[in-house]
């Protein structure tokens, strides 16, 4: 059964409609009289409800997925290897990379043992869904801050190897890196692989640190945290 | 200086003096609204957006002229001329100012001081009405034509109350000259009060704004020209200087009702309990009085901006039911009770 329509009774101030002008005037005259206050503040962002854009920038999550850029770790090497992971999970298909060995003399370079000869992402077709990220086992490509995107060609929205590096220069500079991502606990190994490798127990953490060494060099330098664990 | 030579000077000093404030009322309007709602409104050309209406201006002029070709195309172009000519005539007999001397020769601060001056205001005032009509029925579009019978209906329901609202005032001053209103609003009422038609007049008051509101077809009675029901009604075909001058016509109408509600019932020049010829010189008086007069104009127009971005626009019904049922009988009453107590006071 629908609802009966109740035919609302108004009293006579508001029936007049004058009186109820008058209140709305007022209304309107607080928001003025606030905002002329605020648009004679000195210093960028005035009116709190609007940000004018090529003045005042928002300030900018750290999670932001904008232009990517290839990381460097503390010694300054190139941490990708080339494998491809990115490329393959991207729904876009907007990344092609090309494996390489690290020339005679450029080891040095180079945090693995190949390396990325080229590696192009096309911006036009990128989604910014941050899969590469994910996917790639060396935390090498990385989603940075960047957001002014735009281009005069297409030519120029397809990064290549230097510009992704370049991004990552421009990124340090600026500080606005990712930060680091909290290292996830791992659970204890079960107590019986435990008494299988009693023997080694005694070498264990410099055989784990070892490890961790030789896996994932290219991650950069443990946290205290991560030490003591 | 001969005589037709200073009314030529005060002719374009008037006409210019309409256009100005036209110009920095359509700033006024957009900053204004958006300080309302929040927002900053255009703030790029100038200071504080200062240059804005003339970027508009270029913009407009620049434009291509455009006639529609089922228009009619004389009075296509006649529309915004009919509509915005009778808004600058009327600004003829309003006295923008008391008197001023300069050369030895004393110059009212008024282009003719018609002793019919309020008759021929209300005349003009509703000649505007023509340029919607003819502008709406020159475009030869649904939606033109729909704002320009809305604005028939309306300029005429309201033209009454407007009509009733001022009778009750002259026969207050008994007079139709309107510097003679303002001469006699001068000194105090009740001991207290200033001797203004508004404390004499307050639902006259009342009810002349309201139709002054429609009359102008300005929110909430901008039922002609609503932009989200009729695609702005009777300019919908307009574009270029055509649009421009009916724009400009509109503020051109503000800045005369404005003008007229300062006249007839707030003083026109005068400032309340202060007699501002006792102790300023014969031209700085004449500076100070349109000074005056400008800065309660001003708040009559900042009152137009203020009550668009405050009240919706009226249902069609509901404006005529408001003019009709409302008004009239108000103003009817406002009238009887005037004429009571001025044939009580006499």
């Amino acid at each position: 059964m629908p609802k009966p329509v109740v035919k609302k009774e108004y009293p006579l101030t508001v029936r007049v409609y004058l009186i109820e002008i008058i209140k709305g005037l007022g209304l309107t005259w607080k928001h003025f009289v606030k905002n002329i206050r605020y648009s004679f503040r000195k210093g960028p962002h005035t009116v709190p409800t609007t940000w004018q854009y090529p003045e005042d920038r928002r300030p900018i999550s750290p999670n932001f997925r904008g232009a990517h850029m290839l990381m460097l770790n503390d010694r300054g090497q190139e941490l990708c290897v080339g494998c491809g992971m990115c490329a393959r999970t991207c729904p876009a298909k907007c990344i092609t990379v090309k494996r390489g060995k690290p020339a005679e003399g450029e080891e040095d370079r180079y945090a693995g043992k190949t390396c990325c000869e080229d590696f192009t992402i096309d911006m036009l077709r990128c989604i910014f869904c941050g899969f590469c990220e994910e996917a790639c086992p060396k935390g090498a490509i990385v989603l940075g801050q960047g957001h002014e995107l735009a281009e005069y060609t297409m030519e120029a929205c397809i990064y290549d190897k230097a510009r992704l590096l370049a991004n990552y220069e421009a990124a340090r500079a600026a500080g606005t890196l990712k930060p680091k991502p909290k290292k996830v606990p791992v659970d204890a190994p079960p107590p019986k692989a435990a008494a299988a490798k009693k023997s080694a127990a005694k070498a264990a953490p410099a055989a784990r640190k070892a490890a961790k060494d030789a896996n994932g060099a290219g991650k950069e330098a443990k946290s205290p945290e991560g030490d003591k664990k | 200086m001969e005589d037709w030579i200073i009314d030529l000077i005060k002719v374009v000093f008037i006409w210019v003096w309409c256009l100005l404030i036209a110009v920095v009322m359509t700033w006024v309007e957009r900053r204004a609204s958006a300080m309302m709602q929040d927002r900053l409104g255009p703030n790029r050309a100038g200071p504080f957006g200062l240059l804005q209406p003339l970027a508009d201006g270029i913009k407009l002029f620049t434009k291509e002229e455009i006639i529609p070709e089922k228009a009619k195309s004389i009075l296509y172009v006649l529309g915004p001329a009919l509509f915005a000519l009778p808004a600058f005539s009327a600004y003829a007999v309003v006295p923008f100012g008391d008197k001023i001397v300069l050369g030895g020769k004393e110059i009212i601060l008024q282009v003719a001081d018609v002793n019919i001056g309020f008759l021929y205001v209300l005349a003009i005032g509703s000649m505007g009405v023509y340029g919607m009509v003819v502008g709406g029925w020159a475009s030869n579009n649904k939606y033109s034509i729909l704002g320009g019978l809305r604005a028939t209906a309306q300029l005429i329901s309201y033209e009454v109350p407007l009509g009733l609202a001022l009778l009750a005032v002259v026969l207050l001053y008994g007079t139709f000259s309107l510097r003679e209103m303002v001469f006699q609003q001068s000194g105090t009422f009740l001991g207290f009060l200033p001797n203004w038609g508004f404390f004499k007049q307050p639902l006259g008051f009342i009810l002349f704004l309201v139709a002054a509101y429609a009359e102008a077809s300005r929110v909430p009675f901008d039922l002609p020209e609503a932009e989200s029901e009729l695609v702005n009604g009777y300019h919908t075909e307009y574009g270029g200087m055509k649009l421009g001058l009916y724009l400009f016509g509109e503020y051109v109408n503000l800045g005369t009702l404005s003008a007229i509600i300062v006249t007839i019932y707030f003083g026109g020049w005068q400032l309340p309990y202060v007699d501002m010829s006792a102790f300023l010189g014969p031209v700085a008086y004449g500076i100070a009085s349109f000074l005056v007069f400008f800065l309660k104009q001003a708040f009559f127009l900042f009152l137009f901006v203020w009550v668009r971005w405050t009240v919706p626009r009226f249902r069609y019904d509901q404006l005529m039911g408001l003019g009709w049922k409302s008004l009239i009988p108000l103003c009817l009453v406002n009238f009887f009770i005037t004429a009571l107590l001025v044939q009580l006071t006499v």
